[in-house]
């Protein structure tokens, strides 16, 4: 400062004579009173800029619709059959504190911007006038320009030939580091299905077990044509045996030889259990131990959903079990682990409920979600992918795998179209818009006809071209009366079956939709109907099963209460059901 | 300097952040009371003809030229770019611009099917035009882009001789990957990295506030250096310069070689005389030059294959291909982030495979027009390097047609200057 002072006292010396072109004029108070001013708002404009940048990441980082209690209260809300005054008056009271909490920091930060720039303009005017009252002023020194005008010639054209150099090593380097790996037209982004390291069994032993959700290929029919239509609960009659589960789960039971395979789970514990099939005795649970990626804390679910919806696959000697915080695990028949990974914790707000499915050696996850949704195909033997695509919509509905007169598909239900894959390599074969709402039900397929239905939207019967290698899928028909929200139909030769939430059953012509009855019940159905020979059974949520003919008009054969309430589908397997009540297993024999 | 033109800079810079933070979306409540929200009302579009904008601009230019070489005032020439920030910059939201509508000119060149507005041809020809006859009195105080960063030009320093040839290399690079953009259908990049158009519009992604702010802060010491290091239009402006009819000088009359300007031009524009000794004698010097000028090929040559190599990392700057690569990483699971153009592209009827076929024949056609860019800057080296070995001599203290700006502020330093004013108010 000292030295800078006597500059200035030095500089005073000179005429202070306002010159009209030349403008250099020296004063040491105004100066020094513009350097201060400049050191404030410096200093101020520094701090607002920190305090900006720190509420601007503040602010970007939150997603005030995202708040858990909003969630909760909201979810509680969607979850209540009559809108509670109470509950709604406080999520309007909570979404409103939401908004206003973000526009109060979105103000703030605009206010940030004012004073940052009321900052910077006296900052710079504090500049200008210090710069003008202590002008540098012309001062050449040293000798006129020789050989030091030589030397930054030379200087520069070295320079000007490095950069050169410089430009060309990090194009080379650019190109050789950050390759631009794009796959050739015409091909998915992929890995070929890759031989397994297991065995897999075949398309008809598949059938004869119950490998995953509603069946052999998950799409409500069974492979045996007999099935038990009397007991009794209460006095034992064909119950052959009732055992208990020890964690809650709305999975329902896939059976394979003599084992039955189920999964339970709380916000804390997630299980995975293994029946005989003859006693009914636990044979292996096994509780899952933290993933890398588990998350601590739980996702939000739908109380009715809970942490174990999705039904298990079992594929030979394998086991699959998904939770809903996107744990993944897969047991040998003895319960070994084989392998385990965590999906990612799905982006669902009922929680997510899509069950799992196998074909050969690979593994389907229908991951639909809010976003990011994902269809993977992962190898049974050691879990890597074999494929993976996007899904654009999110669903709640289970994946299907149909040997149709096109080769076997892998359909999908989401939210807005019926998608249809090739199994084994991922390629998507065929896709109908035709859905809407949110999407549980999955498909049906029957008579070369697959058939989707969901409340809120039509039903649709799809039917393809004859002739051709290469589906094209057309809308045969809709049906827009009462339609399930849950419950998945079920297609018998030429009829479709759907069981509403409402308490409905309502059986379509599939040659033209026309209704062939409709028959209302007490209470409403959950329970997806399958297909056992000539007969449909369907269980509603209290519990009572009723069995009636796959045909015109409603001929009930059989009704009977299974003592508790149900959720799960049941397995139907040569002469025997399997059912899941809320609290137990029990296996129906004549 | 007057206090004044700062008072209104700061007034005129206050609109800044009016909406700076616009870019924050928040879903409407969703009302099942029957509410209905009310229809959004925008502003009404800015009624200006463009005939007023020309008009302007030729009115600014003529203005700003009669300033710098009539009345040689610093003084009216920051008034003119005061006024140029607010209408071309604020009033005007920094569009139409004689700096964006070189790609306009470009594209109606190179694209068969684009045609190029009458007002945009006026708008990239006048300012040339007038570089022709007066100098670059555009970039003095007609272009907002330049008004903006002189406003903060407060201490400005003058860089060295060879880190300024070294940084003048830039502007060619952006000028090279421009065309390149426009030939090869990835847009306007000029437009979408326009560093200070965020601040006309008061509302840009806050990584170009950041851009945007960090030049004009580099701008208080390093003046002007999105205009001298960076601008592509600029680059054109240089050359028509260079041919001049009539341009400013630092002294109005002959030069007394006091010596008292060498520092006075932030922007490095002022040409010293030219030492008598010379460092090598003229053989060896025709020697160099000869070897120089042999190897120019090879340069070329070099550059165009480094070019070629590296057209993949050119190709991401087609929306296209960046698109593409992203689909493929989020198919392969190597990207997990949620994306406004994964969600868009999936929404959409394209299937990837369509993508990847358009994505591939993009980066087939990138690979030779990057290997035209790669030859066009080694072209701009070689001749660089050209340049700085031929000798122009030059007796007295003089201005650097390309270079210079025509800011007026070298005119205050001459004592000639002073006694020319002193002379005439006697």
């Amino acid at each position: 400062m000292r030295a800078v002072s006597r500059i200035v006292r030095l500089k005073a010396t000179m005429p202070k004579k306002k010159n009209n072109k030349r403008r250099f004029t020296v004063s040491e108070l105004i100066w020094k009173s513009a350097v201060s001013v400049a050191v404030i708002s410096g200093l101020f404009s520094l701090t607002v800029s920190v305090l900006l940048v720190a509420n601007y990441l503040q602010v970007t980082a939150i997603s005030p619709l995202d708040n858990p209690q909003l969630l909760a209260l909201r979810q509680q809300l969607a979850a209540a059959p009559d809108a509670d005054e109470k509950l709604v008056a406080q999520v309007r009271l909570m979404d409103l504190l939401a908004r206003k909490a973000f526009f109060t920091s979105q103000a703030h930060l605009k206010m940030g911007g004012y004073l940052l720039l009321g900052g910077v303009i006296v900052l710079v005017m504090a500049i200008r006038t210090a710069m003008k009252y202590n002008p540098r002023l012309p001062n050449p020194e040293g000798p006129p320009a020789g050989e030091s005008y030589w030397l930054s010639r030379t200087h520069a054209k070295e320079i000007v030939a490095f950069v050169g150099m410089v430009w060309v090593i990090v194009a080379l380097l650019a190109a050789y580091l950050t390759p631009l790996d794009l796959p050739p037209p015409g091909d998915v982004p992929s890995a070929p299905a890759a031989e397994s390291a297991i065995s897999y069994p075949d398309w008809e032993t598949m059938q004869k077990n119950w490998p995953s959700f509603r069946g052999p290929g998950g799409y409500g029919v069974a492979f045996y044509t007999t099935a038990p239509t009397e007991w009794d609960v209460e006095s034992g009659k064909n119950i052959k045996w009732k055992t208990d589960i020890p964690l809650p789960g709305a999975n329902s039971p896939v059976v394979w030889d003599k084992r039955i395979f189920l999964s339970g789970a709380t916000a804390e514990k997630r299980e995975v259990y293994c029946f005989d099939t003859e006693t009914g005795q636990l044979q292996w649970s096994h509780a899952l131990d933290k993933m890398p990626g588990t998350p601590d804390t739980p996702p939000d679910v739908g109380e009715e959903t809970g942490f174990a919806a999705s039904t298990l696959a079992v594929q030979g000697d394998r086991v699959m079990a998904l939770f809903a915080n996107g744990d993944l695990v897969c047991y040998d028949a003895a319960g070994t682990l084989k392998w385990g990974k965590n999906l990612g914790v799905p982006d669902n707000h009922y929680g997510h409920s899509s069950s799992l499915i196998a074909y050969q050696n690979l593994l389907f996850v229908q991951y639909d979600q809010r976003k990011n949704g994902k269809l993977f195909a992962l190898d049974i033997a050691d879990g890597k992918e074999a494929w993976v695509v996007n899904r654009e919509k999110i669903s709640w509905a289970s994946p299907a795998c149909v040997p149709t007169k096109f080769g076997m598909e892998l359909v999908l239900n989401s939210e807005k179209n019926v998608d249809a894959y090739d199994p084994l390599k991922g390629t998507l074969v065929w896709q109908l818009k035709c859905l809407d709402g949110e999407v549980a039900p999955s498909p049906a397929y029957g008579g070369g006809m697959f058939f989707v239905a969901n409340d809120n939207a039509t039903s649709t019967a799809i039917k393809f071209n004859a002739d051709e290698k290469t589906p094209k899928p057309e809308i045969a028909w809709q049906w827009d009366q009462s339609l399930p929200d849950v419950s998945s139909p079920v297609c018998a030769d030429k009829f479709f079956f759907m069981a509403t939430s409402r308490g409905e059953i309502i059986c379509l012509n599939s040659a033209d939709g026309s209704e062939g009855w409709v028959q209302e019940f007490d209470d409403g159905f959950y329970v997806s109907p399958i297909l056992v020979g000539d007969l449909i059974y369907v269980v509603d949520k209290k519990g009572t099963a009723f069995v009636f003919k796959a045909g015109v008009p409603y001929t009930q054969m059989a009704k009977a209460s299974l003592g508790d309430e149900v959720l799960a589908t049941p397995a139907f397997l040569d002469g025997r059901i399997y059912v899941r009540t809320v609290k137990n297993l029990m296996c129906i024999s004549n | 300097m007057n206090r004044k033109p700062v008072a209104v800079a700061a007034l005129l810079l206050c609109l800044w952040t009016a909406q700076a933070f616009s870019e924050f979306r928040f879903p409407m409540p969703e009302f099942e009371s029957g509410y209905t929200h009310p229809q959004m009302n925008l502003p009404p579009v800015s009624k200006t003809s463009p005939v007023v904008d020309v008009t302007l601009l030729l009115a600014g230019l003529a203005l700003t030229a009669w300033s710098v070489l009539k009345l040689r005032s610093r003084r009216m020439v920051f008034m003119i770019a005061l006024f140029s920030v607010w209408y071309f910059g604020f009033y005007r939201k920094g569009c139409v611009c004689a700096v964006g509508s070189l790609q306009n000119v470009l594209a109606a060149f190179l694209l068969p099917d684009f045609a190029v507005p009458l007002i945009v041809s006026l708008f990239f020809l006048i300012p040339l035009v007038f570089a022709l006859y007066f100098g670059r009195v555009f970039c003095a105080a007609v272009c907002p882009l330049g008004a903006i960063q002189e406003m903060c030009a407060v201490y400005p320093v003058q860089l060295s001789y060879p880190v300024q040839s070294m940084l003048g290399l830039f502007s060619y690079a952006y000028l090279g990957i421009t065309v390149l953009s426009i030939y090869m259908g990835a847009g306007f990049l000029i437009c979408r990295y326009d560093p200070f158009v965020g601040f006309f519009r008061q509302g840009a992604s806050f990584n170009m506030f950041l851009a945007g702010g960090i030049l004009l802060l580099t701008g208080v010491f390093i003046a002007r250096p999105y205009c001298r290091f960076l601008c592509p239009y600029g680059v054109l402006l240089r050359w028509a310069s260079r041919f001049s009819k009539w341009h400013c000088t630092i002294t109005p009359a002959e030069c007394i070689q006091c010596r008292l300007c060498e520092s006075s031009c932030p922007y490095g524009a002022i040409v010293v005389p030219t030492p008598e000794d010379r460092p090598v004698d003229r053989l060896t010097g025709a020697k160099r030059f000869g070897r120089l000028l042999l190897i120019a090929p090879l340069i070329v040559v070099v550059a165009a294959g480094a070019g070629f190599v590296s057209h993949e990392i050119l190709a991401r700057l087609h929306p296209t291909v960046w698109l593409a690569e992203h689909v493929t990483e989020a198919e392969q699971g190597r990207l997990t982030e949620p994306s406004l153009d994964l969600d868009a592209f999936r929404a959409g009827k394209q299937s990837s495979a369509e993508l990847y076929a358009e994505a591939n024949a993009l980066k087939e056609r990138f690979k030779y027009a990057s290997a035209c860019f790669g030859g066009f800057m080694g072209l701009v080296v070689c001749g660089k390097l050209i340049r700085l070995s031929t000798i122009r001599k030059s007796k007295d203290y003089e201005i650097d047609r390309g270079e210079c700006l025509s800011c007026a502020r070298c005119f205050a330093y001459c004592p000639v200057e002073s006694n020319n004013a002193q002379e005439k108010e006697q």
